[in-house]
């Protein structure tokens, strides 16, 4: 297979065209690419627009349409809506501090070393990303769960039972951790494989212990695949839905459940759409990065 | 070898990341496994107190497994369908055509992802409101078949560019059509990578759960969708634990098959690394 | 059997800026190998492949038996191609390979195997058919590609630096082979290399190419012996070209003289090192004396720090250091490009 699933596009000039016969027919490129490009303009860019435009110019009492900010005013102001923005910060705050805490370590493990153990290692960090987060939300009940694993293990012991982390924020914080591990361990990697080994040899002669090589060598290399990993993990924490609507607490609850309700069972579209404009505000600047990296990655 | 670990000691750091993640990430789910074929597993008990298939019977007896499996299915297969054919012609044309904003039209797949994922489904759904796709079939496939566009397009546009082009040549040169050199040459050399795509849409579509549950409930039941609402309202742990076994077998595909693209480095750079 | 004509070829690249072949008229005749030599960027590739489709002229015609070919799709054509990375398609064995292109001339099955096996047995592989091609060596694998072209009796062999992936023994191994059936199939063959020897070895006439231009075209002797421009005789073996100027008949740079008799001006001297004889004088200083058994390399520097190369019989004769005079004993004058004169012993 390929070693490079999304490969430089930027390479491949236009003599392209004379094998397939295609020489000064552009317009046959546009039209093979035009199903999946107005995909993406109707159902992501004209929604985003859309969402934007239809929270702030709503109709009035007498049915024109005016610019107010009157749904935005009522989420700001209403402490249920606070209550839950503020468990998603803490949520993803959390989540990505303990990310970065877990997989870093991991990566710098599998990146200066070889065998068959780190072999193993590496394969049990990504092997989340083929478990889907119901089962993994239903294994973490029948373990973490009241009289779940943990449990009846603690209890053949003869200890106290745990006070369990479901339906509490902690029982999202550690669902969406455990979800976001292989990537985050792969950016991670992918990052570290930026650091010569000569780098750190070089250090290591000139006398540095293992902590000054981290601090002064590895991460300033790494920091921005460090910056990419976390941008990624917040993307994917502030509006989680499924782990937090199956773990979580029914109120506060994050943004995620809190739209879907908004929306399926309040009937109350424009506050739903509302409420997803504001995740894209608190996201936007991660978005920005985020893609910014994933791009730039595909030029070079 | 190693910089930072010394090769002579015993390499207690693996061990522990061994040993910790195992019980992290594989226990819960050797947990699951048990309960699917655990006849009677009554607190306290270490192990189930009978074992058995019997849950699998009656779990496998109920109307909506039965229709959430061909729910899930019939959506998937029709996902990748038109993933296919949308997306591979668009990948060839990206990987070998010369047009104007080339760059732009390939960069714009990004769009979606510099937002929150169940914002975006919200934006949308507020559109399909409109259209009256709430509840529908159709609704559920739009919104998942824009899930897969980006993966479905990168890829197979790596797999087209990294064929040789004088083996195309070479095809011209001895009599073949271009659109037989395509079908001979191009797709063969390119095929194992698109499979792998292909593969991983058709898993990542059986598995979305977010769309399906906010665009399709209560008329579209996947088996996500089913296994949310065992886990809310099911008093029979092992109903959910057999659906989780049955929910995994397309995942189990995926690690055999598409472990090599998952595993290369530029996968990872592919999400930004 | 096949006439290979091309008239007033241009190719540009870009808006016109870029002229990779320009203005180049060539004939191949029946049966006759044809070696396109320079160095990369001279347009010899981008002529091979507007012969093989690949490419679209700017301007002339490309006529092969008197068919005008010129706009024809590269599957049109009766040209074979073999490229320099072979370019076997690897998802298929070496049967399926060679029988690709009989299928889609809807041969039938028995002659589509008959014609691959006598293919095999030509280019030496019999009974490799069920290879893969990751399990042939470098040399098998150009061998499979050569067989492929020549399975569909083309009337033209277009050889795109076929051997340039392979080590320096395989190359003279095969270009022997290569050449052998050429001549027992009398197929023209149009064949681009950069490496000199392999045209002299191969070729019936090598055409000299430089800036998407021809420099010259001759018979490998004659390139030799007769470079029509510095830049040819330059390419082709080695030569010294030592600028100077012709007064009174007497070429002169430094201490070195020589009577030429042609005009007065600048010139450009041409001599090959194994007519550049040596004696005890003090024209220039020995930087180097090099032996190679059979014969010696004397490097000898003027005190303008130009270098000739003389070779000698004897290199134990000679020392570093050793004050020399330069005694050409044949040799060419070029000005504006062109001979102005030869002496008799070099013609």
């Amino acid at each position: 297979m390929t070693d490079t699933p999304a490969g430089n596009i930027a390479q491949a000039t236009s003599p392209a065209g004379d094998i397939v016969g295609t020489r000064n027919r552009w317009y046959l490129g546009l039209l093979l690419v035009a199903a999946p490009v107005l995909l993406v303009c109707w159902l992501i860019i004209y929604p985003i627009i859309a969402a934007v435009v239809q929270t702030v110019w709503v109709p009035d009492a007498d049915g024109v349409n005016r610019l107010s900010l009157e749904s935005y005013r009522f989420f700001f102001s209403d402490g249920y809506s606070l209550a839950n923005l503020w468990i998603t910060l803490w949520t993803t705050l959390v989540c990505a501090i303990l990310l970065l805490l877990i997989c870093l370590p991991i990566a710098l493990y599998l990146r200066f070393s070889e065998g068959r153990l780190p072999a193993y290692v590496q394969a049990l960090a990504i092997f989340p990303m083929f478990v889907p987060s119901i089962i993994l939300s239903y294994a973490f009940i029948r373990v973490l769960g009241p009289n779940g694993m943990l449990d009846i293990l603690l209890n053949a012991a003869h200890l106290p039972k745990i006070r369990s982390p479901y339906l509490t924020p902690w029982g999202p914080v550690i669902g969406l951790v455990w979800d976001h591990i292989p990537l985050t361990v792969l950016i991670l990697l992918s990052g570290l494989g930026n650091v010569s080994n000569q780098s750190i040899e070089a250090a290591r002669d000139v006398g540095a212990g293992r902590l000054i090589v981290l601090w002064h060598i590895i991460l300033p290399r790494i920091g921005n695949s460090v910056l990419v990993a976390a941008s990624f993990a917040v993307l994917g924490i502030f509006s989680a839905f499924t782990i937090p609507y199956v773990l979580g607490p029914a109120a506060p609850e994050m943004m995620g459940p809190f739209m879907q309700r908004t929306f399926r069972e309040l009937y109350d579209p424009t506050s739903a759409i509302t409420q997803a404009v504001i995740s894209f505000g608190f996201c936007i600047v991660f978005g920005l990065f985020y893609v910014y990296s994933v791009a730039r990655n595909q030029r070079t | 070898m190693s910089t930072l670990v010394d090769k002579r000691r015993i390499d207690w750091a693996g061990i522990a990341f061994a040993v910790v993640l195992t019980l992290v990430i594989i226990f819960p789910l050797i947990v699951v496994g048990t309960w699917a074929f655990a006849n009677v597993w009554r607190y306290p008990a270490i192990i189930p107190q009978e074992f058995g298939l019997r849950y699998w019977g009656t779990t496998l007896s109920r109307q909506d497994v039965w229709t959430s499996i061909t729910m899930s299915l019939s959506l998937s297969l029709m996902v990748t369908l038109l993933s296919c054919i949308i997306c591979l012609p668009a990948a060839y044309a990206f990987a070998r055509m010369s047009f104007p904003a080339r760059n732009l039209l390939f960069f714009s797949f990004l769009a979606g992802q510099a937002f929150p994922k169940f914002g975006l489904l919200v934006a949308i759904a507020g559109i399909f409101l409109h259209l009256n796709l709430i509840g529908n079939f159709w609704g559920v496939v739009m919104i998942q078949l824009v899930g897969t566009l980006l993966y479905m397009i990168w890829i197979p546009v790596a797999a087209f560019q990294s064929v040789d082009r004088r083996m195309e040549e070479a095809a011209r040169d001895v009599g073949a059509s271009p659109f037989r050199v395509f079908w001979s040459i191009t797709l063969p050399q390119a095929g194992p990578t698109i499979a792998a795509a292909v593969l991983l849409s058709f898993v990542g579509t059986f598995y979305e759960t977010e769309g399906a549950w906010l665009i399709g409930a209560p008329a579209i039941r996947t088996m996500p969708v089913l296994m949310i609402s065992f886990i809310n309202n099911q008093p029979v742990i092992q109903y959910g634990a057999v659906l989780s076994v049955l929910l995994w077998i397309p995942s189990f595909f995926a690690i055999l098959f598409a472990r090599r693209v998952v595993n290369s480095s530029s996968f990872a750079r592919g999400f930004g690394g | 059997m096949a006439v290979l004509e091309i008239q007033n070829v241009t190719k540009t690249f870009g808006s016109g800026s870029v002229r990779a072949v320009d203005d180049f008229s060539l004939t191949v005749g029946d049966g006759e190998l044809v070696c396109l030599l320079g160095p990369s960027g001279s347009g010899k590739s981008t002529l091979l492949r507007m012969v093989g489709g690949f490419e679209t002229p700017t301007g002339g015609s490309i006529r092969i038996d008197g068919d005008d070919v010129t706009k024809a799709p590269p599957e049109k054509r009766p040209t074979g191609m073999v490229f320099q990375s072979h370019a076997l398609w690897t998802h298929m064995n070496v049967f399926k390979n060679l029988a690709f292109g009989l299928k889609l001339r809807r041969l039938p099955p028995e002659e589509i195997k008959r014609r691959v096996e006598a293919i095999l047995e030509l280019v030496g592989l019999p009974g490799y058919g069920t290879r893969l091609t990751h399990q042939l060596s470098g040399g098998q694998q150009q061998r499979v590609a050569l067989a492929r072209s020549l399975v569909l009796e083309p009337k033209i062999l277009l050889l795109d630096e076929p051997f340039a992936s392979l080590d320096q023994h395989l190359r003279e191994r095969l270009r022997e082979e290569v050449r052998d059936i050429q001549q027992r199939l009398k197929i023209t063959t149009l064949f681009v290399t950069h490496g000199q020897d392999e045209a002299l070895a191969m070729a019936d006439r090598i055409v000299v190419m430089r800036d998407g231009k021809m420099e010259q075209v001759a018979a490998p002797d004659t390139l030799y012996r007769e470079p029509q421009t510095p830049f040819v005789a330059g390419f082709i073996g080695t030569m010294n070209l030592a600028e100077g100027v012709v007064s009174d008949g007497t070429f002169t740079r430094g201490p070195f003289t020589m009577p030429v008799p042609v005009g007065d001006g600048a010139a450009i001297l041409a001599v090959r090192p194994e007519a550049l004889g040596l004696a005890p004088g003090g024209m220039g200083d020995i930087h180097r004396v090099t032996d190679f058994g059979t014969h010696g390399i004397v490097d000898v520097d003027l005190p303008d720090g130009f270098r000739f190369k003389a070779m000698v019989p004897e290199a134990r004769e000679w020392k570093a250091g050793q004050k020399v005079d330069l005694k050409p004993r044949a040799f060419s004058a070029y000005r504006d490009n062109a001979v102005i004169y030869r002496s008799q012993a070099a013609s």
